[in-house]
């Protein structure tokens, strides 16, 4: 078998900076729009031109794989079968964005797993960016989870995300953002009368034909596209930001 | 330079995976930079050799020409620590044998550091076992390994009679070996590699393979467990004490 890229990487000992990311969104509270962020990123990654696999570990009704069938597979993690099609898949050397919709049920497991098997270690091995994007509500729960998730998965770069249709965040200082190309995401709120053209699976936001297909009056096509540009905006400054934090890594690993 | 340090792995019944806990073994001393060698008794088809071919010899323990293979070159060989697997109900036998060619004497006189791995069955049988080779221990380091790997039920023992039997043996310490997922446990088997080689992705030559990485990662976490406990009763010091005690990490 031919040396994979990773291990050629290893081998010539140059610092490299990743070339793709993976992206788990995540909360451990049900409906704070983890699903609608999933697809947000995976429609950015495709309006971007890159290849993007999602993978969605919720049931039940509205799930990304049922609003985005050709990119989201439906994936799950209670036997191991599950693991190894899940994770084995997330760090695979195929220049391939990923992006994880963590279903809240699944949240406990996956990172204890994660945390067991080494992923986030593995995944900066071999060249890929691993990134938290973490949907914060006032609930200890959820501030008691965000803040163990940065003791246990420190390599990957936990993004708070503030959901504004859930309200103002006035709890933002419960989610301190450490350093390493992290500043919180900020989901703005789309207006209430448009929310039902986009809540119907399946629904992709790169969709060319979208306002032909979906029957969407021109009007509201252009509130949504305003709506997805200050979004993708967001996207492609956390990018940015985390590109900018690995490179300052290997400048520091190198001089 | 050390003094050589020899360490039994053995059980009166088969199938409680004493070749896992001697594979562990080889593999902790090679985290650790420490020379070893290996004798498997399963004679003539040995499963430690298949796993560690470059280290491992198959001999059989009862035999004077396999025992001069083995103890007369404690003190000359390049390896410091000698891991014998002894075949399954050998131990008592073995243990007598040692005994009668003075081993068990020099042991006590310090020349030898010597350790007994008893994993430990399922069954009360096996403790009836330690009632047997207590007698010929001497001051070795004794270790009772329950070994969990490949059962998935609790140990069945009256603590009574486990404890009566526990203390027949001066010093004994316990050893737990976790349970490793079976589809991790297979794998590694097919891959016929040990568990470093498993978990830095590498096959019996050196060259770089493509196992499953939540396997990988299941066995790595499973290795540092075990490790754990090794450091826990301080194995490294036993057979050398300056070696440094902090190699943790598995390779990757």
């Amino acid at each position: 078998m031919p040396p994979s890229r990773a291990d050629a990487r290893a081998a010539s000992g140059k610092v490299m900076s990743f070339r793709y990311s993976v992206t788990i969104v995540a909360s451990p509270r049900p409906r704070v729009g983890k699903t609608l962020l999933a697809r947000l990123l995976t429609d950015f990654y495709i309006h971007e031109g890159r290849s993007v696999e999602a993978f969605d570990l919720n049931s039940g009704e509205g799930t990304l794989a049922q609003f985005m069938p050709e990119h989201a597979t439906a994936s799950g993690i209670a036997d191991i079968q599950g693991q190894m099609a899940l994770f084995d898949k997330l760090i695979a050397d195929d220049d391939t964005t990923k992006v994880v919709d963590l279903g809240h049920e699944s949240f406990e497991s996956f990172f204890t797993l994660a945390k067991q098997i080494g992923f986030a270690e593995e995944a900066r091995r071999r060249g890929i960016a691993p990134a938290i994007l973490f949907v914060i509500t006032p609930d200890r729960t959820s501030v008691e989870a965000y803040s163990r998730l940065r003791s246990r998965l420190p390599q990957a770069a936990l993004t708070p995300v503030h959901n504004e249709i859930l309200g103002p965040a006035q709890h933002r200082d419960k989610y301190p953002t450490t350093g390493a190309g992290t500043a919180p995401v900020r989901l703005s709120a789309l207006a209430p009368g448009l929310r039902r053209y986009i809540e119907k699976p399946p629904f992709s936001f790169s969709d060319a034909r979208l306002a032909d297909a979906k029957g969407i009056p021109i009007e509201v096509h252009i509130e949504l596209q305003r709506w997805l540009r200050k979004i993708y905006l967001e996207f492609r400054e956390l990018d940015l930001r985390i590109l900018l934090a690995d490179l300052q890594s290997s400048i520091r690993l190198q001089s | 330079m050390a003094r050589p340090a020899v360490i039994l792995v053995g059980a009166d019944k088969g199938g409680v995976g004493k070749t896992t806990v001697a594979r562990t073994l080889l593999d902790y001393f090679g985290a650790h930079n420490t020379a070893t060698r290996a004798f498997d008794t399963e004679s003539p088809r040995g499963t430690l050799k298949r796993f560690h071919p470059a280290v491992t010899e198959v001999v059989d323990v009862t035999s004077v020409p396999d025992q001069m293979k083995i103890f007369d070159t404690l003190g000359n060989a390049a390896a410091k620590v000698t891991v014998i697997d002894v075949r399954a109900g050998l131990l008592s036998p073995t243990l007598q044998a040692l005994n009668d060619i003075g081993f068990i004497e020099s042991a006590k006189k310090g020349q030898i550091t010597f350790a007994v791995f008893h994993i430990l069955g399922p069954s009360i049988a096996s403790l009836q076992e330690i009632a047997e080779t207590s007698q010929f221990v001497g001051d070795a380091s004794y270790y009772l390994v329950k070994n969990h790997i490949n059962d998935t039920s609790f140990f069945e023992w009256d603590p009574g009679t486990y404890n009566s039997y526990f203390k027949q043996i001066k010093g004994a310490e316990e050893i737990t070996i976790p349970k490793l997922n079976e589809m991790a446990c297979e794998q590694v088997e097919v891959a016929s590699v040990p568990y470093v080689s498993f978990v830095a992705n590498k096959n019996a030559k050196g060259e770089a393979a493509n196992y499953s990485f939540v396997l990988r990662g299941y066995v790595r976490h499973w290795l540092g467990n075990v490790w754990g406990e090794y450091d826990r009763v301080k194995l490294a010091d036993l057979v050398s004490p300056k070696i440094e005690n902090n190699v943790r990490q598995v390779a990757g």
